[in-house]
């Protein structure tokens, strides 16, 4: 296409695409071989784009069970959720039952924590009595003939020795 | 068989929409083949969007109610598709995408093939706005009217963009 026809481009692409005229394109079409080869080859190619075009579309189509299975996604799909507020039930019961299977047993075993047995209660009280058997060694006498020992590296005469004060008087009056 | 399940349907309160399916299944899978490009994904697209409409068939029993409403949701849904798709094929290697170029179908020979291969690209390189009306408008039983009540623009803008993408299309298309 030569430069001066490069103003018939848009007009040429219009006429082949509607086969519409424009105005001074009839007049100069007969003149211009350029033109006109170029207006055959649009409308060519415009029938090329023309079946190629539904194509794009077309595909192979949906499958011939494509109904069925949207029926049965669709079927499952409810299913689901018809089934869903039965469980909703089924779970919000059987937490009200075990709640309160919780709260009746905890009342109950605070009203019998309440009236325990008398000779319960006395063994109760005997254990908070109870010491260990190291304690009942400390308050012994003994603990005071262990305090009088010497330790290791200690001697017999450092040992505060803790006599009874009567002791030596009676011997005295004994001489 | 069948007639004890379409007894059963009758009376159901989604009654109808297997009729509703049948009447719109494929018009509704050529929207989102038109997007798509391939077969699978169209029919996994179609299949979500009638779903879709079952959830909420108590309101879109009226069979116009539910063509428009099926036709925006797989318009929808195979936009989002698509969207996920290229992301996947721009993380996804060269031999991949060569791969998928070539999942096009409907062609009867290699030459067709080739030839729609590249009108598929070329669609691809449409301004956007372009490309979904000449899309949609492809589709059988797609009307000027139907296919600005997806886009939401009134049909005098559907004739003049799909005209436009047509010229523009011709032009490249040697
Ligand atoms: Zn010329």
């Amino acid at each position: 296409m030569t430069k001066a026809c490069q103003k018939w481009r848009g007009d040429l692409l219009e006429v082949a695409l509607t086969g519409a005229t424009a105005k001074g394109l009839e007049e100069h079409l007969p003149a211009c071989a350029n033109c006109s080869e170029e207006l055959s080859e649009l409308r060519a190619r415009k029938a090329r784009l023309d079946a190629l075009l539904p194509l794009v579309a077309q595909g192979t189509g949906p499958s011939a069970d494509f109904r069925a299975r949207v029926l049965a996604a669709a079927e499952a799909a409810s299913e689901g959720k018809r089934a869903r507020p039965w469980r909703l039930w089924t779970l919000a019961g059987v937490t009200a039952v075990i709640l309160a299977a919780l709260v009746i047993g905890a009342t109950s075993y605070r009203r019998r924590a309440r009236t325990v047995p008398a000779d319960e209660l006395a063994a109760a009280q005997i254990l908070t009595e109870w010491r260990a058997p190291s304690d009942v060694l400390l308050a012994n006498p003994g603990q005071e003939i262990l305090r009088q020992m010497p330790r290791l590296g200690e001697s017999y005469l450092h040992v505060p020795v803790k006599m009874p004060v009567k002791m030596p008087l009676k011997m005295n009056e004994e001489e | 068989m069948s007639a004890l399940i379409a007894r059963a349907e009758a009376h159901s309160p989604e009654a109808g929409f297997g009729e509703r399916i049948a009447e719109n299944q494929r018009r509704v899978f050529q929207i989102a083949f038109s997007i798509l490009g391939n077969s699978a994904d169209a029919e996994d697209v179609a299949q979500e969007a009638f779903l879709r409409a079952y959830q909420k068939f108590r309101s879109l029993r009226e069979a116009e109610k539910f063509r428009a409403w099926v036709n925006r949701i797989v318009f929808r849904l195979a936009l989002n598709r698509k969207r996920g798709y290229r992301r996947r094929l721009a993380r996804d290697t060269a031999w991949q995408i060569s791969e998928t170029r070539t999942m096009v179908d409907g062609a009867r020979d290699a030459e067709k093939q080739v030839m729609l291969d590249r009108l598929h690209r070329e669609i691809e390189r449409l301004p956007e706005k372009l490309r979904s009306v000449l899309q949609l408008s492809l589709v059988e039983e797609m009307g000027a009217a139907d296919v600005g009540a997806v886009l939401g623009i009134p049909a005098g803008t559907v004739r003049s963009r799909v005209h436009t993408a047509r010229k523009l299309l011709l032009e490249v298309m040697k």
